[in-house]
């Protein structure tokens, strides 16, 4: 294959790769809520209009009930919404807070408009078994106020983060792929041949895991940290490999730019560019360790 | 006037006792509840010993209450904790509550079968005639048992790890010390 057209082929799947990836990550992004409009008897109301408005932006969206009164309103960007419903003189508003490509259920149930609006909880009702007389309560456990009380807001942290997290796991499952390809091409790209058309897709191969390492290496340190939580367990030891990969997915490319450059000129990869070979190994083993230290107990 | 007194004094006495009984509360002293977990690539354990319980006896019949933190269960990873957490939206419902009704007679076997009512995740799931054992240790009652819990009793979507999701079943091992107030 010619020089040219392995550097087509490989800008061509570069692009492919980015294109598919931005696509699944608006994908992921994007909340949905759904939910089920009710008149005071339980009965599912039919072609009844629910909207859903962001209370800072102020855009909304809306969809209208199936014949069940079931209702989903897709693509909305993260953020508090109000929800509201009215059918016949008849209301009612529930609010969500939505976290990136989060799933919400709203349910509403129609009342008279001179009613106060009804303020609807985001997530199923417990099915609340009120004590009877003689029966402990939670009360009487002597639980503290901050152990019992519900806490949307770090619930919405908690969602937004495993959202992140779970990107980033896929991403770096992807990253792999190219990683070991990148590794593999390694052992003919230092050859003497000058046009070397492996070194060519060794570099494309190479660019493509650093792009996608990038997008990786977002989705963690991007995700929410939550107050009071110490390290422990084996993320401790995913975390310690990213400061290994991390600086070597920098070190990498910089050195094998220098290494190609000489290469391309009829030398012998010489200085700091022959590090290039054995800081990619390590780099690539830190990646492998990391990504096995949370696939497998140890 | 003896055999005039006698049915008086065995009254006195039924009446002293029924009275006690009537008032009989058990406290959970120590406890350890551990949830299992099985993935394909590996199993793991998240256990909380900061349970607190009560259990009010009257007319021989006894309502026990049992609740623990969602928080304080711990797997050894603070990563998998937080999953934990999100996934069965500990932050939305912080508490996890058992309750069940047992005759007051049951301190005295060796094995009960309790009917449970558990609220997790903002839902109620109900279990009938869970099998625990009992020992007697001094005035204290030793209980094990498992609860054969399910994800999908509590509508809690099954966390994955490299696409893969965890099993359904999520067996709660219980060990607990109780002892009257």
């Amino acid at each position: 294959m010619h020089l040219r057209s392995l550097r087509s082929v490989s800008v061509f799947i570069f692009v492919l790769i980015f294109v598919l990836t931005s696509l699944g990550l608006a994908q992921e992004s994007a909340a949905t809520i759904s939910g089920t409009v009710t008149d005071s008897s339980g009965k599912g109301v039919a072609n009844t209009k629910v909207l859903a408005t962001n209370k800072v932006s102020r855009q909304s969206a809306e969809a209208q009930t199936d014949s069940e009164g079931r209702y989903t309103i897709q693509s909305l960007a993260p953020g508090d919404y109000e929800v509201t419903a009215s059918e016949d003189g008849s209301n009612a508003t529930g609010t969500v807070t939505l976290a990136a490509g989060a799933q919400q259920t709203v349910s509403l149930t129609l009342a008279p408009s001179q009613a106060p609006p009804q303020s609807l909880p985001s997530a199923p009702t417990p099915q609340k078994t009120e004590p009877q007389q003689n029966e402990p309560s939670l009360s009487d456990l002597g639980f503290a106020p901050t152990e019992t009380k519900a806490n949307p807001r770090e619930q919405a942290l908690l969602d937004k983060r495993t959202h992140m997290l779970k990107i980033h796991q896929r991403m770096g499952l992807i990253t792999t792929i190219p990683m070991i390809a990148t590794v593999i091409t390694s052992l003919q790209a230092g050859g003497h041949k000058e046009d070397s058309a492996t070194r060519d897709l060794h570099v494309a191969l190479g660019s493509l895991t650093g792009d996608l390492y990038g997008i990786t290496a977002y989705y963690a340190i991007r995700a929410p940290k939550i107050k009071g939580t110490e390290t422990r367990g084996q993320i401790k030891f995913h975390k310690a490999m990213a400061w290994i990969h991390g600086p070597g997915m920098i070190l990498t490319p910089i050195l094998g730019a220098m290494a190609f450059s000489q290469k391309n000129n009829g030398e012998k990869v010489h200085g700091i560019a022959q590090a290039h070979g054995p800081v990619a190994i390590v780099t690539a083993g830190a990646f492998g360790a990391a990504l096995l230290s949370v696939s497998f107990k140890f | 006037m003896i055999r005039k007194l006698f049915p008086c004094f065995i009254f006195l006495i039924f009446a002293v006792s029924a009275t006690f009984a009537a008032d009989t509360t058990w406290v959970l002293k120590q406890s350890t509840l551990t949830y299992h977990v099985s993935h394909p690539l590996h199993q793991s354990e998240g256990t909380s010993h900061a349970a607190r319980g009560k259990g009010i006896c009257n007319d021989g019949q006894c309502d026990f209450l049992i609740a623990v933190p969602v928080k304080t269960f711990d797997s050894g990873d603070s990563n998998r904790d937080l999953h934990m957490l999100q996934v069965t939206r500990g932050a939305e419902y912080p508490m996890v509550t058992v309750r069940t009704k047992l005759p007051e007679s049951a301190a005295n076997q060796s094995t009960i079968d309790a009917d449970l009512e558990i609220q997790f995740a903002g839902q109620t799931a109900h279990y009938s005639q869970v099998p625990f054992q009992v020992t007697t240790q001094g005035n204290e009652k030793h209980i094990t048992g498992t609860i054969p819990a399910k994800l999908t009793d509590f509508k809690i979507e099954p966390p994955s790890l490299l696409t893969m999701p965890v099993k359904n079943e999520i067996p709660i091992r219980v060990d607990m010390t109780w002892a009257p107030q």
